[in-house]
């Protein structure tokens, strides 16, 4: 399993990035494993706003659906459109297929770095 | 927790790096690394494999083991031929499921009852409290056989190679076999849980499971899950105990006949006697009725109905979502999710599959049963209503090898609207009708076998006057049995019926001719009709009964279609008590050669079925039929019965170089007058019955079911061409019907010469008769023969006895009464068996050749020609304007 080391990590398995004070969130590779095949992915809206530790969205898979949490609290600035077509870009590439991007950030819950959430894994795993 | 049990599967899952779960106590693959997605598009378009040992497998047996199982189950378990599988559902008292199951008889004696792995104790302790009272014994087998569904398209294909090229099974669904694979002892039935047209539960002994898994592997089949399995069935409408089945979401059992399947696997035949539930189920049955017929005034038995559910918005359905209509909710969806399928562009037999993968979030739901089709409903996806419709089905197995989606709102592409003035509309009929007269008369050689093209001169007939006119007419005892006409005018077409009939009479050496019949069909429904009229002709005072049994050939097995139940047999034919179906034995056929009815076999039905009628006849025909064999067995044996021969295709050959139908025993003869035979397109009942016999009362039957039981007007001017017709077959009869033998014959080994799978037996040059039959690749036959179009050759695309229906077909059919009438012979027929393999095997374009070897051959022959006739022809046309 591959978990790049510039990537930070939620408990909940979505990757965040920082660019320029936005965040860029995605899930992990354990994340998108577990799920198996994922057809459909339900996004929010630019301009909604979210809290740290609360659903943002969700992803489905042909056996279940998973929420999607949000690591930061701000406001959605960016949404991957590419991703309603074509969810399973999420298995294919899921540290390419970004989801969604937060932008005025006012708290950001505590995170992993690669290591540690690799670790992480394997015990929940 | 107790141990999770495994099946004899279980390594070989771990070692493909399946993803295992506990499935009702068994430790089972969910999925392997492809994924879920992967494993159900392999399904659909190649084969994928499904351990299901962990079902539970029962065997009954026992004296009484069909009057227990009647007595437990909800199907019609006398119904259950040797070698049949029946699915069926063990009701509870109050009209529940407490499982559904799949019937089995593989063997004479011995029952096979296959339960979800789930409810195997439940089942078990439920069936072994009914048992008391019955002398049968229920073993469970489960550990002692694995069972492998093999499951897709190449399933037939990938098993064939390991029964050494016999057919896995009988192409019916349902059907079973007793075989071996490699050597190794299998049971084979043609079932499934995928919704695929060719898919196969394996049953091996245990020690052989792994070697079968990970043979089918190489040949090219994937591990598929109990995910993928999921997904598949839900696309099928196929309902799952525990959500289309058992209890609904508030706890409420769910009546049986809320499944739509549930029609056919629930009989109320009164040999199933007071068995469990049945009360309730008649209850629920007459609540469906009244349904189906949209009259929703009581429901109570049946309030709500499992039916297909596909989401409109964007999202996924899952199990337990409520649905509204309006704001009033009407139940929930019981399965779903996001279902992938492959893209399909163009239409019809046009359709290809391609490579491109779509999804759709599609569902079953349990819902208020007045809810219609078409009808828009919302689901609450987490707190969302999102539009949902209810389709008719999500998916369609009737077109194999492939199952279809149906993809909810598809628009078949509307054809272009003609704007054209009226004028310009006439004139391009004209110019478009010239051109097709030229292609199919000039250009195209004509190999379809159930065509002809009529002399110039049956043609000029059919289109005079009394191609206009009417000539009812009946024999009236008053008169001697005088034909007395209720027309004026008739004068002539009198004089030309009477002369018809004698010389048909004269062709088929018998003593009574119909001619008024229009078509073949309708010459078969003429005599079916007439045979249940004289059944019961002594009893006025009651419905009149049906006719059962009837002995015909299975359509798979080339029967015609007009001697079927769905075709000319439809409203003449018994329903069985025993077994709930039509009356009809179909003729078994010889196992090494599916051409060929088994005489041996036969005799044994009509010993056991007495059956009423006996039809011989074929629409797809390289042999005899076994008439003077059956005629002497039931003559023996004083069986009473009547035997008929559809003559339809090879009506133009009887005689010497064929057979001879009333000659070996046949008493009645139908057939149509423009296959083989030179008349206009027509049909005939031919009987042998003289006046002093009983039966000749079922003659003036069949005269009055012609007139005024099926025609009034019986299309004068082909009446003409029919008695031209027919002086041309008595005249040239012997040269034309020997051509017609030597020719097929010839073509026949050409065609295999050329490298083409020419089917039948070499020894005889593969046919006795005017058709030869070629193999072409299963699937392939209707491109093949669409490309022969492309190229001036038409031919029939043809399902071969071992393979499923028309979309399946692997052969083409050709005739060659057509060109051996236009002056072919061996050679030309060599010829062109050379162009038909430079086309199929080699794809070569070849529509030039073809064209240039057709125009030397526009000539008719056997029929009358020379300066005299043509005087008089071009006389004819001159003076009534042709």
């Amino acid at each position: 399993m591959n978990f790049p080391a510039e990537l930070q990590y939620s408990r909940s398995h979505e990757w965040i990035r920082m660019e320029d004070g936005v965040a860029v969130i995605g899930i992990s590779d354990f994340a998108q494993s577990e799920l198996g095949d994922v057809v459909f992915v339900n996004l929010p809206e630019v301009g909604d706003d979210t809290t740290a530790g609360e659903a943002f969205g969700d992803v489905e898979s042909v056996k279940a659906v998973s929420d999607l949490v949000c690591p930061v609290t701000g406001t959605v600035c960016e949404v991957n459109e590419e991703l309603l077509d074509s969810p399973e870009k999420l298995n294919e590439d899921c540290y390419g297929a970004w989801i969604i991007k937060v932008e005025n950030i006012t708290e950001t819950e505590d995170l992993l770095n690669a290591a540690e959430y690799e670790a992480f894994t394997q015990e929940e795993g | 927790m107790d141990q999770l049990k495994r099946t004899q599967l279980y390594e070989t899952h771990l070692a493909a790096g399946a993803t295992m779960v506990d499935f009702g106590g068994w430790e089972m693959p969910v999925q392997y690394p492809t994924g879920i997605v992967a494993e159900h598009l392999y399904t659909r378009h190649f084969c994928s494999l499904f351990d299901v040992s962990h079902m539970g497998r029962l065997l009954i047996e026992g004296k009484d083991r069909v009057a227990f199982l009647q007595h437990v189950l909800s199907s019609n378990v006398e119904g259950l031929d040797l070698y049949k599988a029946q699915y069926c559902i063990l009701p509870d008292a109050d009209g529940s499921a407490v499982d559904d199951a799949y019937l089995y008889r593989f063997e004479e004696d011995r029952l096979l009852l296959v339960v979800n792995a789930a409810n195997t104790e439940k089942d078990l302790t439920h069936l072994n409290a009914l048992l008391p009272g019955y002398d049968c014994s229920i073993t469970d087998i489960t550990a002692d056989w694995a069972s492998i569904a093999v499951q897709g398209p190449k399933s037939k294909e990938l098993l064939t190679v390991l029964t050494g090229g016999e057919a896995p099974t009988e192409p019916m669904k349902n059907a079973l076999n007793t075989t071996t694979l490699e050597g190794r002892p299998a049971r084979i039935a043609k079932t499934g849980y995928t919704g695929e047209p060719l898919g196969y539960e394996v049953y091996i002994p245990s020690e052989h499971a792994a070697w079968l898994w990970n043979r089918l592997v190489e040949l090219g089949a994937r591990p598929a899950g109990l995910g993928a399995r999921d997904t598949l069935r839900l696309e099928a409408g196929m309902p799952l105990y525990g959500h289309e089945m058992g209890k609904d979401p508030d706890g409420t059992p769910m009546p049986i006949f809320a499944v739509p399947l549930a029609k056919f696997a629930v009989s109320f035949s009164e040999r199933k006697g007071d068995y469990v539930g049945r009360a309730a189920l008649e209850k629920q049955s007459a609540a469906f009725k009244r349904i189906m017929n949209r009259d929703f005034s009581d429901r109570a038995a049946l309030p709500r109905t499992i039916r297909p559910i596909t989401l409109l918005d964007r999202g996924v359905m899952r199990a337990g979502m409520p649905v509204y209509r309006g704001e009033e909710q009407i139940g929930w969806v019981t399965s779903g999710t996001m279902v992938p399928y492959y893209k399909a562009e163009g239409e019809g037999l046009e359709t290809v599959i391609t490579d491109k993968v779509e999804k759709r979030a599609i569902g079953l739901c349990y819902i208020d049963s007045d809810v219609l089709e078409d009808d828009v409903v919302t689901v609450d996806i987490r707190g969302k209503r999102l539009k949902a419709v209810i389709p008719a089905r999500h998916l369609d197995s009737m077109a194999p090898p492939y199952a279809r989606p149906i993809l909810y709102g598809y628009e078949l592409t509307a054809p272009e609207e003609d704007s054209e003035p009226r004028p310009a509309r006439a004139l391009a009929l004209l110019k478009r009708a010239e051109e097709n007269h030229l292609w199919r008369q000039k250009r195209c050689i004509n190999l379809i076998p159930s065509e002809n093209t009529p002399s110039r001169a049956v043609q000029m007939l059919s289109a005079s006057d009394p191609s206009c006119r009417y000539a009812e007419h009946k024999k009236v005892k008053s008169f001697y049995d005088r034909e007395i006409f209720y027309y004026q005018g008739t004068g002539f077409i009198e004089e030309v019926e009477r002369l018809a009939v004698q010389e048909l009479r004269e062709y088929f050496g018998c003593t009574e001719v119909e001619t008024r019949v229009t078509s073949g069909q309708m010459a078969n429904m003429c005599a079916f009709s007439a045979l249940m009229d004289w059944k019961n002709r002594l009893d006025r005072k009651h419905t009149p009964q049906r006719l059962g049994y009837v002995m015909n050939n299975h359509i798979i097995k080339g029967g015609h279609l007009s001697a079927q139940p769905m075709g000319a047999l439809h409203d003449y034919i018994a329903v069985d008590p025993v077994t709930e179906r039509s009356a009809v034995v179909n003729f078994p056929v010889c196992r090494d050669n599916i051409f060929k009815i088994d005489v041996e076999e036969t005799k044994k039905l009509i010993e056991q079925y007495r059956p009423e009628l006996i039809i011989f006849g074929k629409s797809m025909v390289i042999h005899k039929e076994p008439v003077a064999q059956i005629r002497q067995f039931v003559d023996e044996q004083k069986i009473p019965t009547t035997i008929m021969y559809d003559m339809a295709h090879v009506l133009g050959i009887a005689g010497p170089y064929f057979q001879d139908p009333f000659a070996e025993g046949a008493e009645i003869v139908t057939g149509s007058t423009h296959k083989s035979f030179f008349g206009p397109q027509r049909g005939v009942v031919a009987v042998n019955y003289k006046e002093d016999e009983l039966k000749y009362g079922l003659w003036e039957t069949i005269e009055t079911r012609a007139f005024p039981g099926s025609v009034s007007n019986h299309h004068l001017g082909t009446m003409l061409g029919l008695l031209m017709s027919a002086y041309e077959m008595n005249q040239f009869r012997h040269e034309y019907q020997s051509a017609i033998i030597r020719n097929a014959k010839s073509f026949a080994r050409s065609l295999k010469k050329a490298g083409l799978a020419v089917c039948g037996d070499p020894a005889i040059d593969y046919t006795e008769t005017h058709q030869v039959l070629v193999r072409v690749g299963y699937g392939e036959g209707a491109e093949i023969a669409s490309r022969l179009e492309k190229n001036n050759i038409i031919v029939n695309y043809q399902a071969t006895p071992d393979e499923e229906g028309f979309t399946a077909s692997g052969a083409l059919r050709m005739g060659v009464s057509e060109m051996t009438r236009f002056g072919f012979g061996e050679a030309e027929f060599e010829k062109l068996a050379q162009l038909i393999a430079a086309c199929v095997l080699r794809n070569e374009n070849v529509a030039e050749d073809v064209a240039r070897l057709r125009a030397d051959y526009t000539t008719m022959h056997y029929c009358f020609d020379g300066p005299e006739f043509d005087a008089a022809l071009e006389g004819f046309m001159g003076k009534i304007g042709f």
